[in-house]
């Protein structure tokens, strides 16, 4: 082994280097592709308005377009705390780590990781 | 080993290396915006080169809804549709081509089921207020269905009008414009460049090409009886240029006396369907996705599976005693959850 290494060219190192490059890129390919999504994006009319993480835990005030949201992240998981709305049903929802809580008065969507739930693309029903 | 033999295999790894990440989906990437239109949620999700590409033909495609589902708002004094309404009994009115289409394509669904879908069932809806769980008094259902008749629908399509023959009668598309306005977004994106992707309006979804992985996409069917985020789902469901749908007794409902009382309405009692909790139709486009799992809703499992066979259609109905009941097709696509 040391007398491989001894009669190393420059050519065999470089070769190295792109060898250890290319591992390198391939665990970092591998973290982008399989990605927790910890962060949580809130939008307003389809506007991101913020992009929150998930680890810490915060209360955030919301101006929809009917009045005031109060938007809670808590122990990797989120929940709309209080919405000014007739329908309550982002409220309603509870609490969620992963997909979307929407209040369609104020049209506040808010994507908790990628916005899909499990390995699933989109939900009917 | 000696240098030789060392030098060819780290060349070969490096070889098969680059082969791996040049020939990985790096190039296509997917790429989902959601938006509130229609009054409900719509989401796009497209696999595109870029950003910018993927970014003009979602925003282009959520204008376009946006414009559709202002012609035909129930609820606004604005809309075409609104327009029609009014005028019933009094004149036929001038609509928009895409207007005209979906009413058109409403009463073909409503012929098809027989009348178990009807656009005329706006009058018993107004009487319902599931927000603040009031269900109408009998003496004002009994009133309000003889002015539920499809047939009562006239278009004429060379001059663009439609009218309502009676007084008081009332179209509501609730059960049929999602899906025509998603098929609508499909057709938009496409014409934008874009050759796969998944349209999503308030459940009422179109999947076309496949994923970057080349797989087809995948859509969770939501439990009628949820009690948790564990349960949320009944079954998955693997599809590619389909489209799918699913009405169910747990979308707009309140309980009184023990009793469910959802928004599935049936056109001929004016009450709730009580045959099914939930149905879910796949087929080529969502505008007959989104009629028909109102229609065999009302129809119920027994007549409803024979309708969706005569129309060539796949189902899963989920019954009032939550057994679950499927064309043969669809059980090659569909994986139940483990809870059912």
């Amino acid at each position: 082994m040391k007398e491989a290494i001894r009669n190393t060219t420059t050519a065999d190192r470089i070769l190295f280097l792109l060898l250890i490059i290319a591992s390198v890129a391939g665990l970092v390919y591998t973290r982008e592709a399989f990605s927790l999504g910890s962060d949580v994006v809130v939008e307003v009319n389809g506007r991101p308005v913020y992009t929150l993480s998930l680890d810490t835990n915060r209360e955030i005030v919301i101006d929809g377009s009917h009045g005031r949201t109060v938007l809670e992240i808590k122990n990797s998981k989120v929940r709309m705390k209080e919405a000014d709305c007739n329908n309550q049903q982002c409220a309603k929802q509870g609490w969620i780590s992963r997909g979307t809580i929407v209040c369609l008065p104020n049209r506040i969507v808010v994507i908790v990781g990628s916005g899909i739930t499990k390995d699933i693309d989109a939900i009917t029903g | 080993m000696t240098m030789t033999t060392f030098r060819k295999i780290s060349l070969i790894i490096l070889i098969l290396l680059t082969a791996v990440f040049s020939c990985s989906p790096g190039k296509d990437s997917v790429y989902k915006k959601t938006m509130p239109l229609m009054d409900t949620i719509v989401s796009i999700t497209v696999v595109a080169e870029s950003s910018d590409t993927a970014e003009k033909a979602i925003e282009i495609t959520f204008a376009q809804i946006g414009r559709f589902g202002d012609l035909i708002n129930f609820y606004s004094d604005n809309s075409e549709l609104a327009e029609i309404n009014r005028n019933a009994g009094v004149h036929s009115v001038k609509v928009s081509p895409q207007t005209l289409d979906v009413i058109g394509k409403a009463v073909s669904a409503a012929e098809k089921s027989g009348g178990a879908f009807d656009p005329t069932i706006g009058p018993i809806v107004k009487l319902w207020d599931f927000l603040n769980k009031k269900k109408p008094a009998e003496s004002e259902i009994v009133k309000a269905l003889p002015l539920v008749n499809y047939k009562d629908i006239l278009i004429d399509r060379a001059d663009s009008t439609v009218f309502l023959k009676r007084k008081g009668m009332m179209i509501d598309l609730g059960g049929i414009a999602k899906g025509y306005a998603v098929d609508l977004a499909v057709e938009s994106l496409k014409k934008e460049g874009i050759l796969s992707g998944l349209v999503s309006i308030a459940g009422d979804i179109r999947t076309f090409g496949m994923k970057p992985d080349k797989r087809p996409w995948i859509i969770g069917i939501k439990n009628p009886r949820q009690t948790g985020e564990k349960d949320e789902l009944v079954a998955k469901i693997r599809l590619s240029e389909k489209a799918i749908s699913t009405s169910g007794d747990y979308e707009r409902y309140f309980i009184s006396e023990d009793k469910r009382y959802h928004h599935l309405l049936d056109p001929k009692t004016g009450m709730p369907a009580s045959g099914c909790r939930s149905v879910s139709i796949v087929t080529d486009r969502a505008v007959d996705t989104d009629a028909f799992s109102t229609a065999i809703f009302i129809l119920g499992a027994v007549k409803g599976m024979k309708v969706v066979k005569e129309m060539g259609m796949d189902a899963m109905i989920i019954d009032s005693s939550g057994t679950i009941h499927m064309t043969d097709a669809i059980k090659e696509k569909i994986t139940l959850e483990r809870s059912h």
